[in-house]
């Protein structure tokens, strides 16, 4: 836990170093920089809830992620299975009408059932042909993007529309606000939780991380493979769809073109930086929220574009993952050493 | 036949990107390297051909920066993943998006525009008319005024086929990816053979990303390689890596892309005609997964 903790702080300052190098060499003030990039994403009320709400369609495709590649399930659907969430949940929410009490769990499952369809056929093929799921899920994305991209502009577009949008979704629907805080945020508190729950104190959990850790080891111990790995990419599906939905239902009440952004891959390097943990994929998503909200008032203050974001976060996740590596192999030379000093006197 | 003649273009078109980005992740296919940051090295390509073809106008400043930036993202991979020993498939994730994310902040930065640039100034890659050759019926006008780039592809496609399997270096690089502890033993370090792939990669697919920027259309659009790298990676597993494979499995893909061309004619809406060559990857995974399923029966 302390080396966890240690190596993700020397990550980050390594990381951010880096970045103010990359800031100095292009006429930047880094320390000012810094400074407007956290005072927009954590200090203050508005801010912080600003940054939760950014998180949920972080953390949820990244807890999707985090368990697909513990249980050893290549799940690389995360930003189609998103996409088709949204849309399950926009078309509810544009022909159901229902009290909100009803409404919000309805289209919630609605999402859930988009990304479950969506990863179900990526499991199928895999389970029934065999295909790899790694490059059928990507393909997959790519197929989602048009598909949505088709149903936005012809099916569901918005007659007074100029570009392809859907219509509103029925106001039913939509997450209230508490405050500054948009409630989408309890969704993913409660993601958080019964993923944790189910990945390490169920049973069904159990064999996920076995077969991740052993695949071998887990069939001889008796696990269902096959059928571990369908629910494993189902319930991987539900979550990245629950972000698309979640998504419409905060924010723009409607699907709009580019809805899906680079959530969902900045979800998979999330839980890549986090090692598949759970609670790290949490903490990292709330920090990386906080880049990507902070870098909007960053641009206003100081006139650095707020795409630099986006390089400040490969450069944290390439420099989080090698200092960990590195750092292991320095504990492990080090133990190494201290038992051959033992050996010998 | 005029429909024939542009479908076969249409296909040639379309197959030369994939065919130079899978060519170069076919070396470090056989180096034994997991690499998947043929996306992000065709999109880095692709921006910096047009930089230096919109700064210089020259196109061959353009093609020159695109193999230079292709390049700067090997570099960042073998210091992470051959030199640091980071998770190769982390590595390339990462790259991606830092890819993705360089690109678009570069295009504002120096461009000031978001999501598209296009200029006339942008000097494209010349098509190369071959003078008796054209005179020819059908055949000259498949052959003759052709992308130069697509003329690189095919060599690249003979050379490369001829490094891996009839040079010392091909051995050492097809060994470096079998038995890598035994290459070592024997005198000749695999990580170097592992970089030295990884450059070759970040040529050819610096190459791909300037047909697709100076040749294929003329301007750079965010993300533009669109899934490309991934389905050269496709192409690179169908096949297990054989250079005149992938060229033929590019030629299936371009041709599904020129097939989607073709299909806007006939009122199918652009989103579903643009979804043909994925849908072909995965067909073509069908196939091979079948005949692997059989391979493993028998």
């Amino acid at each position: 836990m302390r080396q966890k903790l240690l190596n993700a702080l020397i990550g980050i300052v390594v990381a951010l170093l880096l970045g103010a190098i990359l800031l100095l060499l292009q006429g930047y003030d880094p320390l000012a920089t810094y400074e407007a990039l956290f005072r927009y994403s954590l200090f203050g009320y508005y801010p912080f809830a600003t940054t939760l709400r950014n998180a949920v369609p972080l953390v949820l495709p990244g807890l999707s992620a985090a368990i697909a590649f513990a249980s050893g399930v290549v799940n690389l659907g995360q930003p189609g299975q998103l996409v088709m969430g949204a849309l399950f949940a926009t078309v509810g929410g544009l022909y159901l009408n229902l009290p909100p009490a009803l409404m919000i769990p309805a289209l919630a499952l609605l999402a859930m059932l988009g990304g479950v369809v969506w990863a179900g056929i990526a499991a199928l093929l895999r389970r029934f042909f065999e295909m790899s799921e790694f490059i059928v899920t990507l393909m997959l994305n790519m197929i989602a993007d048009f598909f949505t991209a088709w149903a936005i502009t012809e099916p569901f577009k918005d007659p007074a529309a100029f570009s392809p949008m859907t219509p509103q979704i029925s106001p039913n629907g939509w997450l209230p606000e508490w405050g500054e805080f948009n409630t989408m945020i309890l969704f993913m508190f409660a993601a958080v939780v019964i993923a944790w729950f189910i990945f390490h104190r169920w049973k069904a959990g159990y064999e996920w991380r076995i077969t991740g850790q052993n695949a071998l080891f887990a069939r001889l111990g008796g696990c269902e493979i096959n059928r571990n790995f369908m629910a494993v990419m189902l319930l991987t599906g539900a979550l990245a769809g629950l972000a698309g939905g979640l998504v419409v239902m905060g924010g723009p009440h409607r699907f709009i073109r580019g809805l899906g952004a680079n959530y969902a891959w900045d979800g998979v390097m999330i839980a890549i930086v986090a090692n598949n943990g759970l609670i790290a994929t949490f903490l990292y998503g709330l920090f990386f929220s906080a880049i990507q909200t902070g870098a909007l008032g960053m641009e206003l203050i100081t006139s650095v574009p707020n795409e630099i974001s986006q390089v400040l976060q490969a450069v944290l996740v390439l420099v989080i993952v090698a200092s960990r590596e590195y750092l292991n192999t320095f504990v492990q030379q080090l133990a190494a050493r201290r038992r051959a000093r033992e050996v010998r006197t | 036949m005029k429909i024939l003649i542009g479908l076969i273009n249409g296909m040639i078109a379309g197959a030369t990107p994939i065919l130079l980005a899978a060519l170069g992740g076919a070396y470090t296919y056989y180096a034994g390297v997991f690499n998947i940051a043929m996306e992000g090295m065709l999109l880095t390509g692709a921006f910096f051909a047009v930089l230096g073809s919109y700064y210089t106008g020259s196109w061959l400043v353009g093609v020159l920066l695109a193999v230079l930036g292709s390049l700067f993202l090997s570099l960042i991979f073998i210091l992470f993943a051959v030199v640091l020993k980071t998770d190769e498939f982390v590595t390339g994730i990462a790259l991606n998006l830092f890819a993705v994310g360089a690109t678009t902040y570069l295009l504002r930065k120096i461009f000031s525009v978001k999501g598209v640039f296009s200029n006339p100034g942008i000097q494209p890659i010349p098509a190369l008319r071959l003078p008796v050759v054209e005179n020819i019926p059908v055949l000259g006008e498949i052959l003759s005024g052709q992308n130069l780039m697509i003329w690189v592809a095919v060599l690249a496609t003979i050379l490369t086929h001829f490094l891996i399997f009839q040079t010392r270096f091909g051995l050492r690089l097809r060994a470096a990816g079998y038995n890598p502890a035994r290459l070592d033993s024997s005198g000749v370090p695999s990580n170097r053979l592992r970089a030295l792939s990884l450059l070759a990669c970040g040529v050819l697919c610096g190459l791909g990303g300037a047909f697709l920027s100076l040749g294929y259309v003329n301007l750079f659009a965010e993300n533009m390689s669109a899934g490309r790298g991934w389905i050269s990676l496709a192409a690179i597993i169908l096949v297990n890596g054989n250079p005149l494979g992938i060229a033929l499995i590019s030629l299936l893909f371009g041709f599904s892309d020129g097939l989607g061309l073709l299909l806007q004619g006939y009122r199918v809406p652009a989103q579903f005609t643009a979804m043909v060559p994925y849908l072909a990857t995965l067909i073509a995974l069908y196939f091979y997964a079948a005949r692997t399923r059989r391979l493993k029966s028998a």
